[in-house]
């Protein structure tokens, strides 16, 4: 069963389109949602909780119309959204009791599952402060336990791992991987850090200017990922050309440059033209965390990516 | 779907072999009414500083307390006068503070206790970006934006009713016969009331819809206050000028001065409001103009919750 479906889902503001046409159906599991800024994940996200309505298609939850069916699919539905949204003179407890009896829980109930939630996201003797005085990574903590006090099936997390040092991003995705795994909740993870979502999720979907780039499992997505990493004290120039010629794609960035790896074929070529140019080599190294590259190059898989400027890390271009 | 479905494929999800604090619920999902319910429920606390820090409750306790205090200290004259003098009747009759004055005495608390709880209430989902966790949770727009009135609303009413029930408490129990007494004191409380409904409505409405309008309590208190207050100066001004028509429309939009000709028609005195006795208008009036403005506050409060972004 499809727990999210969407038929040519389309999202426009005045001047931007958001979502262009987007149809996809989503199966249960941790679903990494990828794109860069204003690609559409939150847009998306939002069609989803009701919250903003499509200009034209179809989503559907759990096979309930998002438009038409909210507050039920809502009750089974928890979002941890991208900005600050905790009041500041209230404590942890409170706010999220609340939080539940919104959802739908009785009174007791709320309570009761508020102090297991909280002990799970990590949340101790702090929690009957004022949460004004929390810390980013706190904060973080409490959006993650109102999101799941009412034990929802499907969670919606948009940028999780937003403002937190790399423990504090380390700790939130450790406990976005045990909800997802442990609690059989259908988790959808939008970032734009795929260095990130890559270590949580089992199925990516790449957005990009409110299309669809690819959507996969991440197995599929990783075999392609294979660069090599040739770092040259200079003449990177030279041996990119060097290799062009044999019918290798390369690419520059700084001193390095980037083989695509697809068989075993590069590293003798590549050790054969540094000796005979002559070059410096510092370092070489097959990496991972590419997956950048792959979505950039998604929709024309042939492509030379050599024509391509080179990309920031870590981010989609 | 059904209330009670446990795991996303039907079937009950296997027991948690970790103990980390969370399992999953199969308990009761109450939905929307239960959503409703709360959201009132925390909205009507919200008015009163509940659940929230010291300075929170400042403003209700200051203003409750100028609100009930008359009441209390005119229940306690009354009975400290009886013991001395014994004849009650006349010296009830003579005490300022009566159920048909109390409005005019607690006109500027509820004035104020409107001005600064209820963008407390509005105004804080928006400044703190609240607005998507509820809207994302299980009921709609609309039933955010009236349990929240509703709440405020209630809220009123209890400020308002309160030194009401003190004062008929009061005149009960220390009456000579408490029987009789009894009688003539429920007598008022239909006015009393439907007093405080109209109060409730029209000075809930008119502070809700126009804190929903502004995430800065500031702004929101200010132009509360602007229109409760300085509208029947206005209105008292032209009629000083003598543009009797246009003096006798601004008064049915003037809150206060509504409220007045509502409490007189209700209790059946006289209006002391100058606006209101020249206006001569049928006090009845002013009831149908206090209804007319707290549907349309809340139909604009509804308006802006279900088209605002979140």
């Amino acid at each position: 069963m499809a727990v999210i479906a969407l038929e040519s889902l389309t999202k426009q503001y005045p001047g931007v389109t958001a979502l262009d046409g987007l149809t996809l159906e989503l199966e249960p599991g941790i679903i990494g949602l990828v794109g860069s800024n204003g690609a559409g994940k939150s847009t998306l996200l939002k069609i989803l909780l009701g919250l903003i309505a499509p200009t034209s298609g179809r989503a559907t939850v759990f096979d309930l119309d998002v438009q038409t069916r909210g507050t039920d699919i809502r009750q089974f539905v928890g979002y941890l959204p991208e900005h600050d949204a905790l009041p500041p003179d209230t404590s942890a407890t409170d706010f999220v009791s609340h939080m539940a009896e919104m959802s739908g829980l009785p009174r007791a109930a709320a309570r009761e599952r508020t102090a297991e939630v909280l002990r799970h996201v990590g949340l101790y003797e702090e929690r009957y402060r004022a949460m004004g005085g929390y810390s980013t990574g706190m904060k973080q903590r409490v959006k993650l336990a109102q999101a799941i006090v009412h034990d929802p099936r499907l969670l919606l997390l948009d940028e999780p791992t937003n403002g937190l040092d790399p423990a504090g991003r380390d700790e939130m995705l450790e406990l976005v991987r045990r909800t997802g795994t442990e609690f059989r909740m259908t988790v959808v993870v939008a970032s734009h850090l795929l260095g990130e979502i890559e270590r949580v999720c089992t199925y990516l979907v790449a957005i990009e200017g409110g299309r669809l780039l690819r959507a996969a499992s991440l197995g599929s997505f990783t075999e392609r990922t294979g660069v090599l990493a040739v770092e040259v004290e200079d003449g990177a120039d030279g041996l990119a050309a060097a290799l062009d010629e044999r019918g290798l794609k390369a690419r520059v960035m700084g001193r390095t440059v980037l083989v695509a790896l697809d068989d075993e074929r590069p590293y003798d070529l590549v050790r054969d033209l540094v000796a005979e140019l002559g070059l410096p080599l510092v370092r070489l190294e097959q990496r991972r965390h590419q997956l950048e590259d792959l979505f950039r190059d998604g929709p024309t898989p042939d492509g030379d990516p050599a024509s391509s400027g080179a990309p920031p890390r870590g981010t989609v271009p | 779907m059904t209330a009670e479905g446990p795991g996303v494929d039907g079937a009950p999800r296997p027991g948690n072999i970790y103990d980390l604090g969370y399992h999953s619920y199969d308990g009761p999902r109450l939905g929307r009414p239960q959503a409703i319910r709360a959201l009132f429920a925390h909205t009507l606390k919200t008015c009163f500083g509940i659940g929230r820090g010291g300075r929170a409750k400042i403003a209700p306790v200051v203003l409750g307390g100028l609100a009930t205090i008359p009441a209390i200290v005119a229940v306690g004259a009354f009975a400290l006068l009886r013991q001395a003098i014994g004849t009650s009747d006349e010296i009830q009759q003579a005490s300022p503070v009566q159920h048909d004055t109390y409005y005019a005495i607690v006109t500027i608390p509820v004035v104020l206790f409107c001005a600064a709880q209820a963008p407390e209430v509005l105004g804080r989902d928006q400044r703190h970006n609240l607005l998507a966790l509820y809207f994302s949770r299980a009921l709609r727009r609309v039933d955010y934006a009236l349990a929240r009135f509703a709440g405020v609303a209630a809220a009123i009413l209890v400020f308002v009713l309160l030194p009401q029930l003190i004062l008929l408490l009061g005149f009960v129990l220390s009456a000579e016969d408490i029987g009789t007494e009894l009688g003539r004191e429920l007598e008022a409380v239909p006015a009393i009331v439907g007093q405080a409904l109209i109060i409730a409505g029209l000075l809930g409405g008119i502070s809700a819809a126009v804190s929903a309008f502004t995430p800065r309590r500031v702004y929101a208190t200010t132009a509360i206050i602007v229109l409760l207050a300085v509208t029947p100066i206005v209105s008292t001004v032209l009629i000083e000028l003598g543009t009797t028509t246009l003096a006798t429309l601004l008064v049915l939009l003037s809150p206060t001065d509504i409220l007045e000709a509502t409490n007189a028609w209700l209790f059946d005195t006289r209006p002391d409001s100058g606006a209101v006795r020249q206006s001569d208008l049928p006090l009845a009036a002013f009831g149908i103009a206090a209804a007319i403005i707290s549907a349309a506050c809340v139909a604009i409060l509804v308006r802006r919750y279900t088209t605002i972004a979140a």
